[in-house]
C-alpha cells in the first residue's frame, strides 16, 4: 500500500507538485498520467527517495520516505525515464552490481531467470552500448526486477520506442502484474494508461485533477466523440452513447467521424489542453 | 557496510578503459613530460638539497600524480554520472548508505591514484634508482590518494557543470601542483605564500614521501594528511546524504 498525503515539492518560484493525496493498494497498477511538466517525475522522485518532499508525507508499506529511506529501497525497484544503465559494462555486470547494491539473494540465478524473461539471454555478455534502444528500455525494466521488488516504479517505460517495441514492453509489464507486484506507471501515452492500468490519476501543473479507473473516468465524460472540421478546425463534441452520437451527426452539413472517447478526450475536457502540448 | 558494489562497478569501469589503446599513457602524460623536460634536462646538472634533480623530482611527481590520479577519476565520474549519464541516482535510489557510497567510491580513486603513482615509481626506478621506501612512504602515499579521492567526491557532488569541475581543478589541484615542493623546496617561497603553502596536503605528501623517516616533523606532516582525510571523508558523506534533486 502507498499513501501519500497532501505531498508537495516547490523548486525555488515553481511550485512542482501541489498537495497529492492518494491511497494505492498492493497489486494495483496505477497510472499517473499529464502533460510535460505535470509533476509525475516529481512524484516518482519523492517516492523512489531521489527527492525529498517541501511538504505532505509520503509512505510505503508503512515506511515514510524521509524518516525510513533505506527501509523504503529495500522494497522498490525503479525504472528511470532516463536510461541509466552503464553501457561500458555488460547486461549481466549491470544487473550483478545492482542485485549486489540490494543485497539480492541468488543473484546469479535470478538474472538467468529475469534475462530469459525479457528474452536477452542471449546477450549476457554484450556490452550495453552495443544494444538497440527497444533492448536497452527492456534491461532497464529487468534490472528494477533483480531485487524482487514489492513494488515498481516505471517512469515513460516506453518513451520514444516505436509502436512495435512499445506493445513488446506493454505484454512484459501485464505479465508482470499476474506476479501480484504493485506499479507506478507515468506516461503521457492515453493507449498506454488505457491498456494497462488499473486506476488512473490525472495531474496537471502539480495539482490531481482526477483519479478513477480508465473506464469511469471515460464514462464521466461521455462514451463517443463526434468529430467535426467547420473552417478547418477539427473540434471534439462529447456524448453519453452511440445514438446521441447519430443524431448529433445528422445535424452536421460536413463530414463527421464518430469515436469512443479516451483518456485524451478526458484530458482535454478537464484541462482544455492537450497532452502533447 | 555494502560499500563493495559501488568500488567494484568503478573498478570494472576502469579495467574496460585500460584495455583501450593509449589509456594507460595518457594518464601518465603530464608526468612523463615534467620528468623528460625537467628532470632529464636538469636532471645531473642541478643539485638540490644534497642530490641530484632528478632524485629532488621523482618523488614529487609521484605525489603530484597520485593527487591528480585519484582526484580526476572520482570528480569526472561522479559529475557526469550524476549530471548526465544519471547511473549516481542508482546508488541513491538503491539500500545503501551515504557512507558506503562514499568510501567505495574513494577506495576506487585510491586504486586508480596508486595504480598510476606504481607505474612512474616502476620509471623511477629505471631512470634514477629509486625511492626512501618504508611504511611511513607507503602510509603517505595510501593517505594522499584518499584526501584528494574524498576531495573528488565533494567536486562531484558540488558541480553543476563539467566546466565546474575544472574550475575546481584550476583552484586547489593545480596550484597545488606548482606550489607545494613538486618542482622546487617551498622554503625559497616569500614568506605568506610559504605559510600558506605549508599548511596544504601535498606540501605534507611531498615532504613525506621525500624524507619518510619516524621523526616528529614526519608525524606531524602524517597528522595534517590524516586531518585533511578526515574533514574531506566527513564533508563527502554529509553531502550525499543530504542530496535531494
Amino acid at each position: 500500500m502507498i499513501v501519500t498525503d497532501n505531498l508537495g515539492k516547490q523548486y525555488q518560484d515553481l511550485v512542482a507538485l501541489d498537495g497529492l493525496s492518494l491511497q494505492i493498494p498492493a497489486g494495483e497498477i496505477f497510472g499517473l498520467l499529464g502533460p510535460n511538466g505535470a509533476g509525475k517525475t516529481t512524484t516518482i522522485k519523492i517516492l523512489t527517495t531521489l527527492a525529498r518532499p517541501s511538504w505532505g508525507s509520503a509512505r510505503i508499506q508503512g515506511f515514510d520516505v524521509v524518516r525510513q529511506p533505506l527501509e523504503v529501497k529495500k522494497l522498490i525497484g525503479v525504472c528511470p525515464q532516463e536510461i541509466n544503465l552503464d553501457r561500458e559494462l555488460t547486461a549481466f555486470e549491470n544487473l550483478w552490481i545492482y542485485g549486489k547494491l540490494h543485497r539480492t539473494a541468488d543473484l546469479s540465478v535470478r538474472i538467468r531467470e529475469l534475462l530469459e524473461f525479457g528474452d536477452l539471454q542471449d546477450r549476457a555478455d554484450s556490452l550495453v552500448r552495443d544494444f538497440s534502444g527497444g533492448m536497452q528500455r527492456r534491461l532497464l525494466i529487468l534490472r528494477a526486477l533483480v531485487s524482487r521488488p514489492r513494488v515498481l516504479f516505471l517512469d515513460e517505460p516506453t518513451v520514444g520506442l516505436d509502436p512495435q517495441v512499445r506493445r513488446q514492453l506493454w505484454s512484459l509489464i501485464q505479465e508482470l502484474k499476474l506476479g501480484g507486484i504493485t506499479i507506478i506507471l507515468t506516461t503521457h501515452y492515453i493507449e498506454e494508461a488505457e491498456m494497462l492500468c488499473d486506476r488512473v490519476g490525472v495531474l496537471n501543473r502539480g495539482r490531481l485533477i482526477a483519479l478513477d479507473t480508465p473506464r469511469a473516468l471515460v464514462a464521466k465524460v461521455g462514451g463517443y466523440v463526434v468529430e467535426t472540421l467547420n473552417t478547418g478546425r477539427r473540434q471534439y463534441l462529447l456524448v453519453r452513447d452511440k445514438d446521441e452520437a447519430y443524431a448529433r451527426a445528422q445535424t452536421e452539413p460536413a463530414g463527421v467521424i464518430i469515436r469512443q472517447t479516451n483518456l485524451e478526450d478526458v484530458f482535454i475536457q478537464l484541462t482544455g489542453e492537450r497532452l502533447t502540448d | 557496510m555494502n560499500w563493495f558494489p559501488i568500488f567494484y562497478r568503478e573498478l570494472l569501469l576502469f579495467r574496460r578503459r585500460l584495455l583501450r589503446l593509449g589509456y594507460v599513457v595518457s594518464a601518465l602524460v603530464s608526468p612523463m613530460l615534467y620528468l623528460l623536460a625537467f628532470g632529464l634536462g636538469l636532471g645531473k646538472r642541478v643539485a638540490i638539497s644534497g642530490g641530484t634533480y632528478l632524485d629532488y623530482l621523482l618523488p614529487g611527481l609521484v605525489a603530484m600524480t597520485s593527487m591528480t590520479n585519484s582526484y580526476t577519476w572520482i570528480a569526472t565520474s561522479m559529475t557526469v554520472g550524476r549530471l548526465h549519464f544519471r547511473t549516481f541516482q542508482v546508488y541513491i535510489q538503491s539500500p545503501v548508505t551515504a557512507t558506503d557510497i562514499v568510501v567505495g567510491q574513494i577506495l576506487a580513486g585510491m586504486v586508480r591514484g596508486l595504480f598510476a603513482s606504481v607505474i612512474l615509481m616502476g620509471l623511477g626506478f629505471f631512470l634514477a634508482g629509486g625511492f626512501h621506501f618504508n611504511l611511513m612512504f607507503i602510509l603517505a602515499l595510501l593517505l594522499n590518494c584518499l584526501v584528494f579521492a574524498a576531495f573528488g567526491v565533494i567536486v562531484g557532488m558540488k558541480s553543476r557543470s563539467h566546466e565546474d569541475t575544472a574550475t575546481f581543478t584550476n583552484f586547489f589541484i593545480m596550484p597545488m601542483a606548482f606550489f607545494c615542493g613538486t618542482f622546487f623546496p617551498v622554503d625559497e617561497m616569500p614568506w605568506l605564500l610559504r605559510d600558506i603553502i605549508k599548511a596544504l596536503p601535498l606540501t605534507h605528501t611531498n615532504h613525506l614521501l621525500r624524507h619518510p623517516a619516524w621523526n616528529l616533523a614526519s608525524l606531524d606532516s602524517l597528522a595534517v594528511l590524516g586531518g585533511y582525510a578526515t574533514l574531506c571523508l566527513v564533508l563527502a558523506i554529509i553531502i550525499v546524504r543530504r542530496y535531494s534533486e
